[in-house]
């Protein structure tokens, strides 16, 4: 179903017909959402609480969005927020220091039901969870999304120089770990 | 694109690995979903705050703290007012019903017991009357027939 961005705001931000033009907003955008938000907090159950907090903020803000971003960065934007608050809260909860983060991750990956990878995968998914969290959101979207610097910059609000940084470091690690674990 | 180009590059352990998705939903988790957000969403509109119970909520710890500083009040500064020395002195005789009248004959009959053995002792030194002050007196307030009529009639 093709639709055009302002249309849908304009449709979002009249009281009239914003019920129906949300529910075109979640169904075009849930599964990339998803994805997104997977790949951060490794484990379903966290996905799915992440991704109906990030449409109820939608929600929720709709009528103040300003439009200075496209619909779709915005949406990026509140998910990766959304995910880090989660991974935040969940090493409070846990009384863990915030360096022992990835062991959290790792065992949400290793316990997760839904990870249907080989061995080889499995490795590299270790790899990623070793980075620190935004150079492991900035790996995932560039390697697996294959998404645009200029994209990925309006989303983590940061510079296309520094997200290239990030991602060439953010490589050189995977590799080294790669090579090291064989 | 630079890096990306080395990733691809065989000697790169990246580019022996599949970049295939390797998680999975549970069925029909991405059909449901839409139906479930509603539903979550109608539940948190529905709980809204009453303005009035906001109001009141707002209020509460200034309320509190006003209620806080009315009971210290009672407890601690009235009863010290009401029962200081001072203030009791003054209250006894207006709390045991006496009136003025009945305060001043009190002192007076008080005093007067002091004093009048003190007339006793004061009088015998200082107001006594001698034979010859009788004798000067009786001429000068007296007239001869009254002192006569008084002899002849006793």
């Amino acid at each position: 179903m093709e639709f055009n961005d302002r249309d849908l705001i304009a449709s979002l931000k009249d009281e009239s017909t914003r019920e129906r033009a949300f529910q075109t907003l979640v169904n075009t955008y849930q599964e990339r959402l998803y994805w997104h938000i997977r790949k951060i907090v490794m484990n379903h159950e966290d996905a799915d609480d992440v991704l109906q907090n990030t449409f109820v903020k939608v929600w929720r803000s709709i009528a103040n969005f300003r439009e200075e971003s496209s619909l779709y960065t915005w949406l990026y934007r509140i998910a990766t927020n959304e995910s880090l608050t989660l991974i935040h809260a969940n090493k409070r909860r846990s009384l863990m220091p915030m360096s022992d983060a990835s062991e959290f991750l790792m065992n949400n990956l290793t316990s997760d039901p839904y990870f249907e990878g080989t061995e080889i995968q499995k490795k590299l998914q270790q790899a990623i969870l070793q980075l620190p969290d935004k150079q492991r959101i900035v790996f995932n979207m560039k390697y697996f999304d294959e998404m645009k610097y200029e994209d990925m910059s309006q989303i983590l609000d940061t510079s296309v120089g520094a997200l290239k940084a990030s991602f060439h470091h953010a490589a050189k690690k995977i590799e080294d770990y790669l090579k090291n674990s064989d | 694109m630079g890096k990306m180009d080395n990733l691809k590059d065989k000697n790169s352990p990246l580019s022996n690995i599949s970049k295939e998705n390797p998680f999975r939903v549970p069925d029909q988790y991405f059909d449901n979903f839409s139906a479930r957000l509603q539903t979550r969403i109608e539940a948190e509109t529905s709980i809204v705050p009453d303005q009035p119970n906001r109001f009141i909520r707002i209020l509460k710890p200034a309320l509190g703290l006003a209620a806080s500083f009315a009971l210290i009040f009672l407890l601690v500064y009235w009863p010290i007012k009401t029962f200081t020395p001072t203030q009791s002195a003054e209250n006894q005789t207006e709390d045991s019903g006496l009136s003025y009248m009945d305060y001043v004959k009190s002192l007076v009959e008080e005093d007067d017991d002091m004093s009048f053995y003190a007339l006793f002792d004061n009088e015998s030194n200082e107001t006594a009357i001698s034979d010859e002050d009788i004798a000067d007196y009786i001429p000068v307030h007296t007239s001869e027939f009254e002192l006569y009529a008084e002899s002849y009639y006793k």
